[in-house]
This record gives C-alpha cells, sequence and structure tokens, in this order.
C-alpha cells in the first residue's frame, strides 16, 4: 500500500500527456526501513562531515594563531562532551568509510579508460586494505611515532 | 541558480568524489587520535605538541593535504545534504539549498586556504 505523495518534481511533466497517470508516491518502507534507511543515514552522514571539516578549520586555525590558542584548544579537546562528540563522529564517519567501498565497485563502468574493469573484490580489498593502511598510518603520525 | 548548478555538475562531481574518499580514508584515524587517544592519554599527547604539529602543517606536503582534507569533505558534505533536502523536500527549494550547501562548502574552502597560509606566515 502507498501512503505518501512523493515529492518527485523532476517525474513530473512539462505538459499534461494524454494519458491520465496517478502522482508518483514514496514507498511504503521511506525513509526508516529496508534500504531505504542506510541510504537515508548514509547521506545524514553529510552532516558529520561538514562538522568534522570546519572542526579540522578550527583546529588549523588555532594552530596559525600560535601556541598559546594551541594548547587551548588541545586542552578543550579533553572536555567529556568533546570526547562523545568525537567518538559518536569516528563511529559514524568508519561506518560512512566501509559502506562508501562496499557501493564504490558498483559504480564502476565496464572499461576504465583503456582496461577491463577489475572484479569487485580487487576494488574492495584496495579500498578496506587502503583503508586500514592510511588509518594506521595517520595514527602513527599524529602519535609521534612516525616523522 | 539551478541552471547555474546544472552548469556546475561536472566540477562539482569532481569536488565531491576526491571529498569522499579523502574524507573517508582520513578523517576517522584523524579523529580518533586528536579527539579521543590523545586527550584520554591512550597515545602520548607529545604528538600534538604545538612545534611538531606545526612543522608537519606548514610543509608543503602537509600543507597542501591539510587544505585538501578540509575543503573537499566540505564538497563532499554539502552534496550529500542537498540531496537529503531533494528526499525530503523536492525539488522546490533546491537553488537556496544548493546554494546555501556549496556557498558554505567554498566558504570553508577559502577558509581553508587561509589557515593553512596563515602557517606560513
Amino acid at each position: 500500500m502507498m501512503t505518501r505523495r512523493a515529492r518527485v518534481d523532476s517525474m513530473k511533466p512539462s505538459t499534461p500527456g494524454p494519458t491520465r497517470t496517478a502522482p508518483p508516491r514514496m514507498p511504503d518502507n521511506f525513509p526508516g526501513r529496508g534500504n531505504y534507511l542506510g541510504y537515508i543515514t548514509f547521506g545524514l552522514c553529510g552532516f558529520v562531515l561538514y562538522a568534522v571539516g570546519f572542526l579540522m578549520l578550527r583546529t588549523i586555525w588555532a594552530l596559525g594563531s600560535g601556541e598559546r590558542e594551541w594548547d587551548r584548544l588541545i586542552e578543550g579537546f579533553q572536555n567529556p562532551v568533546y570526547i562523545l562528540f568525537h567518538v559518536f563522529c569516528v563511529i559514524s564517519l568508519t561506518w560512512f568509510a566501509l559502506r562508501f567501498f562496499g557501493l564504490f565497485p558498483k559504480t564502476q563502468p565496464p572499461n576504465i579508460g583503456r582496461f577491463k574493469r577489475p572484479p569487485d573484490i580487487f576494488f574492495l580489498v584496495a579500498l578496506n586494505g587502503g583503508f586500514l593502511a592510511v588509518s594506521l598510518l595517520v595514527i602513527a603520525v599524529l602519535s609521534g611515532v612516525l616523522l | 541558480m539551478k541552471f547555474l548548478m546544472l552548469k556546475l555538475e561536472p566540477i562539482i562531481w569532481q569536488l565531491f568524489g576526491g571529498g569522499m574518499m579523502l574524507g573517508a580514508f582520513l578523517y576517522p584515524a584523524y579523529l580518533l587520535v586528536i579527539g579521543f587517544t590523545a586527550p584520554l592519554g591512550i597515545t602520548p599527547i607529545e604528538g600534538l605538541s604545538y612545534e611538531r604539529v606545526l612543522g608537519l602543517a606548514s610543509s608543503i606536503p602537509g600543507s597542501v593535504l591539510i587544505a585538501a582534507t578540509i575543503s573537499l569533505p566540505l564538497w563532499a558534505a554539502a552534496h550529500h545534504v542537498r540531496h537529503i533536502f531533494i528526499d525530503f523536500g523536492g525539488l522546490e527549494r533546491d537553488g537556496f539549498v544548493g546554494l546555501v550547501c556549496y556557498g558554505s562548502a567554498a566558504v570553508g574552502s577559502a577558509l581553508a586556504i587561509i589557515a593553512v597560509l596563515r602557517l606560513h606566515f
């Protein structure tokens, strides 16, 4: 059973056709159930990306403002509210990354340039392996183990 | 505005794709250290000392990476948020929503470049 009217304005023809058609409607399980839940949650991670992007901007801005400002910022990150927020961001963006890597092979065409497209498993291993390697590298650098 | 966004769609997609990659690869580990393990003392806080971080960030590769890591994911975020608004609200206000989303990403990108340049002067 269809319930709500869909807001898919692009489906509307510019001029009425000779055949009467029912207006498009959203499926029953939109947005909270079935595949829609993951799709909407993935989209909502855009807000987390915004927040982290602007937070990183603030961090670099503080770095450019001098040692006192930097130390104040790092001290501020010890606030439990900030720690909880960061944990939430780590969990949501890790899920976002893994879902993105899972979706990535489906976006690739049969031929990439002159070469035949590699099998899905190649993308999955390369992206997930790369994610693990890059994450370990970033952790090592920011912890002072490397560089 | 809608016409402009359609014209700019290929460029926005390039920025979106780059932002997805950089955000997905770099943000979780960055957040884990700067926002969780270092403040709780699990990883040494000395790794985030002012001189060390300034040295890394003000190198040419570090500056380029930081500018890209701030600005490109903002474009990915803008594209995601715009499409969430389309899913829930239709295309009626897409011109305004697109302007706010991509406008904030553009302002954030400009500020990221300024923030990185401030490290050098």
